[in-house]
């Protein structure tokens, strides 16, 4: 077989690259870097990737504040965020589309479907997708919507050779739902905090580094 | 390959004949269409339906109604809104829990696209209210073997059954297999089910253990905890060993369930356990059976064959 170079990198984190196609479940305490994680995994390494956020615990212009922080590039013609928090508000200038609640479970995938297209079309061949968290949906959604709901983004992410890349904060939900949802990922990305060292673990995805990886955030 | 059907609803002729005919340049597609959410809902109740397109605007309701039909009766199917309206422009209000995918009628070939997306959502199964196995075609492969007429009918798990509630003291003991949409019950003692849907089943999540599940109490398991058909069906406590065959696939369950919150000893379980390999081993005897049976017709059609070309007719 030939060596081809992983279509998804993630630049400065002790992870390798990804092939399209590919959903990553990151795990880790809500106060432990998680957010950071998410956000640098979604990093776009050229202009013809997109980002594609569903912000369910913070609201769409925050999502977009501390990705440009740790370096994000907004073009909005290939970045852009549904917003799922209560008191989310449309921001057609930012590409921010507001469905109103983490209940409402068909209007976040209606406006996923309707974003991820846009920014496809708008020359953005490969598209991360990142959601932050899960938490909210399973929370205030009925199970069955919410496996249906991850089967519906995780099947758009691998059909359109995308990477999607979702955080849940485990404390939230128990552990039997953890284990279900984990079931429509391709693998895990684990974090935890040890003695003030953050670590990452691979789990389910080929090609990774074994056991715990050091990781340090920039304070920024 | 099985033909897919696709029911196409849209109130306007002309749309509904275009995307009629793109579907039926699939030869493996069989189509067939309804005008209104009740026409649609009348299709839904008469045949099997593999996947649903629906438009948004109606005279009686909106593409989710029809969506909310079909989660009601048929809720592994999958729903594609394929519409002119703008997400702004789609009320959830009601609907928030029937989750759909949505193809714009401005998306460049949008026809073409959406050929590909029923085909996608089919073979991916991507609209299940429930997690999969993760080899789960193989699984369904594995159960045909055992899915035979007389399987239901079989005596001996009528009284494994009623062994195991009488035993246990719970209200309901059963053994049932997991097919693609369903869980059907091959015996079940102390209620008179025969089918549920998959994602209402417990045991959909059974199959995903390697030793078993036990619910102390639904209500405070979040898989569960808003699942409406079991209050209705009075389970309120669960144990289920996954009924896996020689060669590692699981096909079904053997459950008890209770009205109440209730624990289960470790002796129980280990008894559990051992109705279940019961069950597993008559199911296998079974096939082999069933398996002998076809060889045997086989041989015989062979000979018959035989007898007929090399017979001279005297």
């Amino acid at each position: 077989m030939s060596v081809q170079e992983p279509t998804y990198t993630f630049d400065g984190l002790p992870l390798a690259g990804v092939e399209p196609g590919t959903n990553i479940l990151v795990t880790g305490p809500a106060l432990g870097g998680i957010r950071e994680l998410t956000m640098r995994m979604l990093l776009r390494r050229h202009s013809r990737e997109g980002t594609l956020f569903i912000a369910a615990d913070v609201d769409g212009r925050e999502t977009l504040s501390d990705y440009e922080a740790l370096g994000g590039d907004l073009d909005f013609a290939r970045v852009g965020v549904v917003d799922c928090t209560e008191n989310g508000t449309d921001d057609d200038g930012h590409n921010v589309h507001a469905v109103g609640s983490p209940a409402d479970l068909t209007g976040a995938g209606i406006e996923f479907s309707s974003l991820y297209e846009r920014i496809h079309q708008n020359g953005a061949g490969q598209v991360r997708t990142g959601v932050y968290t899960l938490s909210p949906f399973v929370v205030y959604a009925p199970a069955k919507s919410v496996f249906r709901f991850v089967h519906t983004l995780t099947g758009r992410i691998r059909t359109a050779d995308g990477l999607g890349v979702c955080a849940i904060d485990p404390a939230a939900v128990d552990d039997q739902t953890l284990s279900s949802i984990a079931q429509a990922f391709d693998g895990k990305v684990e974090l935890r905090e040890v003695d003030g060292q953050r670590a990452v673990r691979v789990r389910g995805l080929s090609d990774q580094p074994d056991d715990w990886q050091p990781i340090d955030f920039d304070t920024a | 390959m099985r033909k897919l059907t696709v029911l196409c609803v849209d109130a306007d002729d002309d749309e509904r004949a275009a995307t009629r005919e793109s579907l039926l340049t699939d030869d493996d597609v069989a189509v067939t269409t309804a005008d209104s959410v009740a026409t649609a809902a009348d299709a839904l109740d008469g045949a099997a339906v593999d996947c649903v397109v629906t438009a948004y605007d109606f005279p009686d309701g909106t593409g989710l109604d029809v969506a909310e039909r079909v989660r009601e009766t048929t809720p592994d199917t999958p729903c594609i809104l394929f519409t002119d309206a703008s997400p702004d422009r789609i009320d959830t209000a009601g609907r928030e829990d029937v989750v759909v995918e949505y193809l714009p009628r401005d998306t460049p070939d949008a026809r073409a696209a959406l050929v590909r997306m029923v085909g996608n959502l089919v073979e991916q199964r991507t609209q299940v209210g429930y997690p999969l196995p993760t080899r789960e075609d193989e699984r369904l492969a594995a159960l045909e073997q055992y899915d035979r007429p007389g399987m239901e009918a079989a005596d001996a798990f009528d009284r494994l059954t009623a062994l195991a509630r009488g035993h246990f003291g719970v209200d309901v003991a059963f053994v049932g297999v997991i097919d693609a949409h369903e869980e059907r019950f091959l015996a079940c003692t102390g209620a008179a089910w025969e089918t549920l849907s998959r994602e209402d089943s417990m045991c959909t999540h059974t199959i995903l253990e390697d030793d078993l599940m036990i619910v102390e109490d639904t209500h405070e398991d979040g898989r569960f905890a808003d699942n409406d058909r079991l209050d209705e069906l009075d389970i309120r406590a669960y144990a289920g060993v996954p009924l896996e065959t020689p060669r590692g696939a699981t096909i079904g369950a053997f459950c008890l369930t209770h009205d109440e919150p209730r624990s289960f000893t470790d002796d129980e379980l280990a008894d559990l356990r051992r109705f279940a390999d019961e069950a597993m081993d008559q199911l296998e005897l079974r096939r082999q059976l069933n398996e002998c049976e076809d060889e045997r017709e086989a041989t015989q059609r062979e000979a018959t064959e035989g007898d007929d070309s090399g017979g001279d007719g005297s």
